[in-house]
């Protein structure tokens, strides 16, 4: 395709077709002037023969003007169709939305060129999620593993510390807690082989057992995700009440969470730090990964499922469930190895006053005044007493 | 199209797909990587070459009896088959694996579609499927259609005609034939009827080209298209007016675009932007009906430029000078803009693109035959190619865009109401020349007809089949009422005023349906009418026809050139082959005898079935007068082996080159022998590519035009001026056509055989079955047998001889029905009263352009074809357009709060309604709306599928728009007015 | 070696169809899976052209790219090929084919997509040329046989042909000579980068 037969995008290059001269092309003589005259040459203007690139408007002209004016000229048509705008078929829009677009449109998605809409979410998700969200993760696993291994656990109390045995989480708390934790467990390993398992695990197991391997997970993860949304609502109802900023908290994000003090400070039944995680994690994060989740697994009513919406969607998922993960992992840190007793508050439900001496020192104040009460639950295999009136607590 | 091809790769061993994934799994590493590294890292076998497997093409084979796959050891066998969607006549290679049609390929050597297909073609494998095909005879019982066997079905069928035959005399059966049948099929068709003593039987011709071959054949000699697609390459400008081509005839325009790229102007005139217009230099819309005053305008200013071909016409046209005094008066530019809303701009620059840039040819279709002018607007065209000079010239011509894949054959050879095969008209002659070559006596033939007279009278057509049966007794033209009626190849929803149509249904005692997709007639009969139309006594069959591709036989293309079909798959299910079907049923109605007398007998199934290649050779021996002669079996099939020896783009053949099977050599012939291919095979006529050329001898295809009007008139010569005559004739004058005496009186009597003189003894041309006349003439003398006279632009013997523009009957004009009125109403018109001006003017005193203020136009989409129910039953074009529709103007969908894609009610006159989507386009100008009329199985917004019998439903089901087409018929061939009505639309 | 490209001539090209036909024909293709298709721009009015358009086989594809399990593959014709029994469905190529190519049996809730299809050139997939298992998962190896993909050669108007790029490019330049004009490639500027061919604005995309 030579460069000079094809015109730009305007077609300005195009001239029309020559033809024979004929007698109609040659001005008229010039009236009265009969013999040979002679010709000043700067009086003679060079016939300038119009194009119809010069004609006012060319550049608005539609393809049928600009056919009619420079025939197979389809530039103005060319230019639509890089535009993504959108032609006739004879599919119908329930079955085929999007088959009368040929090219999506150019947009530009944060970081991406301004270009083809695919193109651009490709240079999003390959330029910015996948490495970058690699490099956050990586990051916080290790930053996690330099802080383990370099201050360890924190605390002192540990499950078998003295002191009596205070309930932390009721069975319900419990189980909620952990069907949603398995359930992001699933969702974040399954996410993260869809979005980086090529690069740490194809090579490992290879392309077939990958595929398979990631065919399931990809699968549990569409089914997980609305598992998910589910009982992240539980636990939101649960927990939000001991969530809210009390008294305290400010001064434990000052000394952030006693990582400058010798010790903790003081706290409700969830520090400051709990609650960043609660708010940002759980709330936030949640809120935006459950939504487009939930919008990527076409669940959503009302919402047209064409290719625009599922780039900026997946972008957002990707993102905001990457975050989700650095916060989480952070979570898992400190409910696991990074705090002693921790873990088993969760798994059994229960810590030992002095430990919730060492992290939650008011929370064990209100349960000493009586505030809160120690055993929430009844522990299984006593009969069922009588409940107790409820009493209503002012405001 | 090979461009390249693929060297051989690497071929693997056939292994356990799980062990044969996994292994190339494992071995992968890398990202991406090309198909060789692929496999190699696969562990997969290197250096096999494809070429092991390269028969092995197709796994899917099994065999139809299911005994067992039979994979890659198939018998693979390559039958080569025309498409039958149309009349392009595109070349298709069925792959046959045991039985099965597993895969199609294209054909790049047939010189008409050089491999190429529409969307029909392409997906024609799908009748080998034929998933949602009728299976097995059935009979509507109550209501439901129950299965029955093929002996039951043929008893009581063949039972109940002898009783109505009994009760009411052979005309109350009426036979709807089949553009769809091969020429072989629709010429038995016609035997049949006639043996049954009847004219009462038609095809889809009549609501085709009827006009036009009733136009034009009057005006040259023959109505067919005169040149071919392959032609239009030679043209420098092509005016396509009423065709849709890039639709209808898709792979026609891979000559069009080809000539485009090399200069040629294309002109489109529609009342539609089209697929055509799209590719136009010039787009003219026009209204629906108006075809004449635009023609004719362009025609005023060849007239008034002088362009026209002076010695053209004076040599070989009669009566332009009448025409043209006309045309000058009466088509002045300010009325042609009135009629047909084209400024005289416009008309001017067609007519000097047209004039400017000869040779040019006109290409028509439905666009101007579907009109109740039909005859006069085809003539018109006629008249304007014979004022340039056009007619008779590669690159000129009317190209007339045939329709169904053999229209053309079944036109030629098959069951017209108004002649026998060959256009032999219903005279006594003719019945004579057909009791001899089907060997049966003339009087026994007589005997099976009412009486004498019915024998020469024209039958009903098919487009009023309905009124034969709704009509008073004592209005209509023949003994009884219709009270039977075959549906042999043909669809109930291509024929207009459904609504009386289903009354009609209603009222017969006996309706079958012989098809492979009979279902949308059978749903439209099963459906509940009125009670009080339905005849307690009525009986319903439907009957399994094998398709074209069950059986064999050869098929006209709309440029005349004939091909052979081969077999690809016996019938499925328990279809029978039409010609089989006719043999079986001829032979319980008593004259199965006398139908296959001549010909040899094959089994399939077991069963006999007359021959097809017999069956054409009964068609060489007696259709002497269009040239169906000299297409003998053996010719067609060494044409269809040897297609890569023809020139694309004259169709001649590219030197010498025998058939191996049967020994033919090709050489001169043009492919496919378009007709007229005169006289006996021997004589080796070539086939005429283009009709009338006087450039050619004519014995290489040349010809002049046809003396069939006499040698004058009025005074006035008929026959050609002197000088004028086809190359290398020894006669140089206009002469009649040929007979014993002309051949006694030249002294050419002495040239033909003794056996050819007993033979040709008081016969001429047509009717001398030795074909000796022809040879001696043809060969000896360069001599054309039908004579050389002039083309005539007035037609002295149609009610308007110079064509008149005339509205339609349901116009959106008062003031041009005013101007333009229709015809004086008829009363005996092929045997029925029939309406004209009586019906117009009461349209417009009841002020129906008031309430109905919108034209309705129809035709076709590419992915459907006549009434769908073929196409519609094939998921690969179903998928495309799975919605009626009606195309609707922006600005007059916009009055009616009417937006893409809404569902809208459009509103007809005769009362019905129909629910259909809107395409809001700008297509249709804002006075027009068009509807494609390929949809059945929705009525008038209810579903029909539980009338269909159970698995033969299509899957997409519509609205017919000839639910709602009103009454208005052709004043000569009694053509169907559907491109032309009103309607209102409203939202639904 | 060949490199294996499309062009449709928008002036040819009279949406027919029968590309899309003969593609579902040769390879089986079920309902709603459209591995072609024809759009026609400026329906309707002067100016009007149609498209045929599948999988350009991208020279830096954006499906591969974004594929999650890598199951793309090019051919040594430069075909994009890839490996249904790896694929998971999960619809990124979808996102970032420009022309929208990769197609999916079902579009149901929970994402549930079944694994893509496209155009595969007529060069099947990775399983045993002519395999039967090959066939049913991708069609017919039309390639291997020697032969091209069955959608160009059965174009009604010879709009769309397929083939090695440069004589396919040949062609077209032949008959763009003849027209005098009009020398836009479809979709080759964003398929095959800018400097393949005369792209309107010669866009980087
Ligand atoms: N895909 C497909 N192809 C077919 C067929 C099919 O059913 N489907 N059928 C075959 C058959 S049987 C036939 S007869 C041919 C028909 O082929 P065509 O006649 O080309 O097709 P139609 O769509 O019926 O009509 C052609 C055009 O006529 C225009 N028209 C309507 N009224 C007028 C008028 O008054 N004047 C003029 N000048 N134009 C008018 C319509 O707008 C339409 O665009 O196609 C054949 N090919
Ligand atoms: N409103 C409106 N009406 C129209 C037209 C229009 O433009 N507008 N066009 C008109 C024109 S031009 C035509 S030609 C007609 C077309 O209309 P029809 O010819 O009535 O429509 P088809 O559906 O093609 O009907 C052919 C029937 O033959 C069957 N068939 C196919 N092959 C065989 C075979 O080998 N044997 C037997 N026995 N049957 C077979 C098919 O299954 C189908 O049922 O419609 C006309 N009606
Ligand atoms: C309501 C909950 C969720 C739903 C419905 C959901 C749904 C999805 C869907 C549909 C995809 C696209 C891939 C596919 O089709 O399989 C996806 C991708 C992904 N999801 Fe989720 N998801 C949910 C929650 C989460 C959570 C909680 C995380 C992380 C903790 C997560 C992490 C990811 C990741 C990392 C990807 C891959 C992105 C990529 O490959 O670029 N998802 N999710
Ligand atoms: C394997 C994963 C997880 C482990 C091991 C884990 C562990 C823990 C532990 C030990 C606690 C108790 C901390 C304390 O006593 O103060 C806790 C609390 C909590 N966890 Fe998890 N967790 C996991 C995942 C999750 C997930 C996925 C969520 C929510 C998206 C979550 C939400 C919470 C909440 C809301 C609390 C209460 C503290 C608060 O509200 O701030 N956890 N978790
Ligand atoms: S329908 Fe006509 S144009 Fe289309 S493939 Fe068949 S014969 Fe050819
Ligand atoms: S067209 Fe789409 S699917 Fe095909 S190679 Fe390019 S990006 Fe991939
Ligand atoms: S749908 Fe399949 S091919 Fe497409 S990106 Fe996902 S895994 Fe890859
Ligand atoms: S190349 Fe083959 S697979 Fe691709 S669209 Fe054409 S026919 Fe279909
Ligand atoms: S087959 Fe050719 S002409 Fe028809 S739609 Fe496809 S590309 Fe266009
Ligand atoms: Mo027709």
């Amino acid at each position: 395709q030579s460069e000079s037969s094809s015109p730009g995008g305007g077609g300005s290059t195009t001239t029309t077709p020559s033809k024979p001269v004929t007698q109609e092309d040659l001005p008229p003589p010039a009236p009265g002037t009969g013999g040979i005259q002679g010709q000043n040459i700067f009086d003679v203007k060079p016939e300038v023969k119009r194009d119809a690139s010069s004609d006012p408007g060319y550049m608005q002209q539609n393809n049928g003007q600009r056919n009619a004016v420079q025939p197979h000229n389809n530039a103005p048509m060319w230019r639509g169709v890089q535009a993504g705008h959108e032609g006739y078929t004879s599919l119908p829009k329930s079955e085929a939305p999007e088959a009368g677009i040929l090219i999506q449109g150019p947009v530009k998605y944060p970081g991406s060129y301004y270009t083809t809409a695919g193109q651009a979410w490709r240079e999003v998700r390959n330029k910015y999620i996948v490495p970058y969200g690699a490099a956050l993760l990586g990051i916080v696993v290790l930053a996690l593993a330099i802080f383990y291994f370099t201050k360890g656990p924190v605390g002192e109390s540990g499950p078998d510390s003295p002191g009596r045995k205070i309930e932390r989480f009721t069975p319900f708390e419990r189980a909620a807690h952990w069907s949603n934790a398995i359930a992001f467990c699933c969702l974040a390993i399954s996410g993260i082989v869809m979005a980086w398992g090529k690069f740490f695990l194809q090579p490992v197991i290879g392309l077939t057992l990958f595929g398979y391997l990631t065919y399931v997970l990809k699968n549990l993860h569409n089914f997980m995700g609305p598992l998910f949304v589910v009982s992240l609502v539980i636990i939101f109802i649960t927990f939000v009440r001991d969530n809210f900023p009390q008294k305290g908290d400010l001064r434990w994000v000052f000394t952030l969470g006693g990582a400058i003090g010798k010790k903790d400070a003081p706290s409700h039944r969830f520090n400051a730090g709990e609650k960043g995680v609660f708010w940002i994690g759980v709330f936030a994060l949640g809120i935006i990964v459950v939504a487009s989740g939930l919008v990527m697994d076409r669940l959503v009513p009302n919402v047209d499922y064409v290719r625009g919406t599922m780039q900026v969607t997946h972008m957002v998922h990707a993102t905001a469930a990457t975050l989700m993960i650095a916060v989480f992992l952070g979570h898992i840190y400190m409910g696991t190895v990074g705090m002693r007793g921790a873990y088993t508050a969760m798994r059994r439900g229960y810590v030992t006053e002095s430990w919730a001496r060492e992290h939650h020192a008011y929370w064990l104040e209100d349960i000493e005044s009586g505030k809160v009460q120690a055993q929430r639950s009844h522990p299984p295999g006593t009969p069922p007493e009588a409940v107790p009136p409820r009493t209503v607590h002012p405001a | 199209m090979l461009l390249t091809k693929k060297t051989g790769d690497a071929q693997a061993q056939a292994r356990s797909p799980f062990v044969h994934s996994l292994q190339r799994g494992l071995a992968t590493a890398i990202p991406t990587m090309d198909r060789r590294a692929f496999l190699r890292r696969s562990g997969l076998g290197v250096g096999v070459g494809i070429a092991a497997t390269q028969l092995a093409l197709v796994k899917k084979a099994q065999a139809k009896d299911d005994n067992g796959p039979a994979v890659g050891e198939g018998r693979v066998e390559v039958k080569r088959t025309v498409c039958s969607h149309c009349s392009v006549g595109c070349a298709i290679d069925a792959v046959v694996e045991n039985g099965v049609w597993v895969r199609q390929e294209p054909v790049f050597d047939s010189p008409i579609n050089l491999g190429a297909h529409c969307a029909k073609g392409a997906a024609i494998r799908e009748h080998g499927h034929g998933e949602f095909r009728l299976r097995y005879p059935m009979k509507l019982v109550n209501g439901k259609y129950q299965r029955i066997s093929w002996d039951q079905a043929l008893d009581e069928i063949s039972a109940k005609v002898l009783e109505l035959r009994k009760a009411s005399g052979p005309e109350a059966l009426y036979w709807i034939g089949s553009s769809k049948h091969s020429n072989e099929q629709s010429y038995l068709m016609r035997k049949f009827v006639s043996l049954w003593g009847s004219n009462n039987c038609d095809h889809q011709a009549r609501i085709c080209h009827s006009t036009t071959v009733a136009g034009v054949a009057n005006t040259w000699g023959y109505g067919a298209m005169t040149n071919s697609y392959n032609d239009l390459q030679n043209s420098k400008c092509a005016l396509y007016i009423g065709s849709n081509a890039a639709e209808a005839h898709p792979v026609s325009m891979l000559h069009m675009l080809h000539a485009k790229e090399n200069g040629t102007k294309l002109i489109v005139c529609d009342p539609r932007f089209t697929r055509t217009a799209a590719k136009a230099d010039e787009y003219v819309r026009i209204r629906s009906g108006s075809d004449i005053p635009f023609l004719f305008g362009v025609l005023y200013h060849v007239f008034k430029n002088g362009w026209e071909d002076k010695k053209y016409i004076n040599d070989r046209v009669y009566g332009m000078d009448k025409v043209r005094d006309d045309v000058l008066a009466k088509w002045t530019p300010d009325k042609v803009q009135d009629a047909c809303g084209v400024p005289e701009a416009q008309v001017l620059k067609v007519a000097t693109m047209m004039a400017q840039n000869r040779p040019s040819t006109i290409v028509w279709c439905m666009g101007q035959t579907q009109h109740s002018i039909g005859n006069a607007i085809v003539r018109a065209s006629c008249i304007l190619q014979l004022a340039l000079g056009n007619i008779g010239v590669s690159g000129g011509g009317a190209n007339i865009f045939r329709g169904h894949d053999n229209v053309q054959g079944a036109t030629d050879v098959g069951p017209n109401p108004d002649s026998l095969p060959g256009y032999y008209g219903i005279v006594e002659g003719s019945w004579k020349h057909y009791a001899k070559v089907w060997g049966v006596d003339y009087d026994w033939i007589k005997g099976r007809f009412a009486d004498v007279g019915m024998m020469s009278k024209p039958g009903i057509t098919v487009s009023r089949w309905i009124d034969g049966v709704l009509e008073k007794n004592e209005v209509i033209d023949q003994g009884p009422n219709l009270r039977g009626v075959f549906y042999w190849g043909h669809a109930p929803n291509s024929q207009t005023r459904g609504l009386e149509m289903k009354r009609a249904m209603d009222k017969l005692d006996l309706l079958v349906v012989v098809d492979p997709y009979p279902s949308a007639t059978a749903a439209m009969a099963a459906m509940p009418g009125k009670p009080e139309d339905l005849n307690p006594n009525r009986a319903v069959y439907l009957l399994p026809a094998a398709s074209q591709f069950e059986t064999s036989g050869s098929v006209t293309a709309s440029n005349r050139s004939v091909q052979w079909r081969e077999k690809v798959i016996e019938p499925l299910w328990e279809s029978r082959s039409d010609h089989m079907i006719m043999y079986q049923l001829a032979d319980k109605l008593g004259f199965g005898k006398e139908l296959v007398k001549t010909y040899k007998m094959q089994k399939v199934k077991g069963m006999d079935e007359p021959m097809p290649e017999e069956i054409l050779r009964e068609i060489n021996k007696s259709n002497w007068s269009i040239g169906y002669t000299g297409q003998s079996p053996e010719r067609l099939k060494a044409h269809m082996k040897l297609m890569a020896n023809f020139d694309v783009k004259t169709l001649k053949a590219k030197g010498s080159a025998k058939d191996p099977a049967t020994g033919y050599d090709i050489q001169g012939d043009y492919f496919g022998l378009p007709w007229p291919c005169y006289g006996t095979p021997e004589l080796k006529h070539p086939g005429s590519p283009n009709l009338y050329d006087t450039s050619k001898n004519v014995m290489d295809g040349g010809g002049c035009f046809r003396a069939n009007f006499g040698v004058e008139k009025d005074g006035v010569n008929l026959l050609a001026e002197d000088g004028s005559f086809p190359v290398g004739s020894d006669i140089h004058i206009g002469y009649p056509e040929i007979d014993h005496i002309f051949m006694k009186k030249l002294g050419w009597w002495g040239e033909l055989t003794p056996e050819e003189q007993a033979a040709a003894e008081g016969k001429n041309w047509k009717t001398d079955l030795s074909g000796g006349m022809i040879r001696v003439a043809m060969k000896n003398h360069g001599v054309h047998p039908f004579g050389n006279a002039k083309a005539r632009a007035v037609v002295w013997n149609f009610p308007d001889p110079i064509p008149q523009h005339r509205e339609p009957i349901y116009s959106t004009r008062p003031d041009l029905v005013a101007k333009y009125p229709s015809h004086e109403d008829k009363k005996a018109f092929w045997r029925l009263p029939t309406l004209f001006k009586s019906l117009q003017q009461q349209n417009v005193e009841n002020k129906l352009p008031e309430k109905f203020p919108l034209i309705l136009s129809s035709g076709r989409l590419t992915e459907y074809e006549g009434g769908g129910e073929e196409t519609r039953s094939n998921p690969w074009l179903a998928e495309l357009q799975q919605e009626a529709f009606v195309e609707i103007n922006p600005q007059a969908a916009a009055a009616r709060n009417i937006r893409n894609g809404d569902r809208v009610w459009l509103k007809s006159p005769t009362g019905a309604q129909l629910n259909v989507m809107a395409l809001v386009t700008d297509r249709v100008g804002p006075d027009t709306v068009w509807m494609p009329f390929h949809f059945s199985g929705r009525w008038q917004g209810a579903d029909l599928l539980s009338y269909y019998p159970s698995g033969a439903a299509p899957i997409v089901r519509g609205e017919a728009v000839n639910t709602g087409t009103t009454y208005g018929y052709d004043s000569v061939t009694m053509m169907q007015e559907t491109k032309t009505t009103i309607c209102q639309v409203e939202r639904a | 070696m060949a490199r294996m490209k499309f062009i449709c001539d928008s002036e040819r090209c009279i949406e027919c169809n029968s590309c899309v036909t003969a593609c579902k024909n040769e390879h089986e293709v079920p309902w709603g899976v459209n591995r072609r298709r024809v759009v026609t721009l400026n329906d309707g009015v002067p100016g009007e052209r149609s498209i045929s358009v599948a999988c350009m086989h991208c020279s830096d594809a954006p499906c591969m790219a974004v594929c999650p399990v890598n199951c793309f593959y090019r051919s040594e014709e430069g075909v994009v090929l890839h490996d249904k029994d790896v694929c998971i469905g999960c619809g990124y190529c979808s996102y970032a084919c420009p022309f929208g190519a990769p197609q999916f049996p079902a579009a149901g809730t929970f994402g549930v997509r079944g694994k893509m299809d496209k155009c595969t050139f007529c060069a099947g997939g990775p399983e045993a040329n002519g395999s039967q298992a090959e066939f049913e998962k991708y069609g017919r190896n039309r390639l291997a046989e020697g032969k091209l993909p069955l959608c160009a050669e059965m174009c009604s108007t010879k709009a769309l042909v397929a083939g090695d790029g440069d004589v396919i490019a040949d062609i077209f330049r032949n008959r763009v000579l003849k027209r005098g004009k009009g020398a836009e490639v479809w979709g080759w500027g964003t398929a095959y980068g800018s400097k393949q061919a005369g792209q309107p604005g010669g866009q980087k995309s």
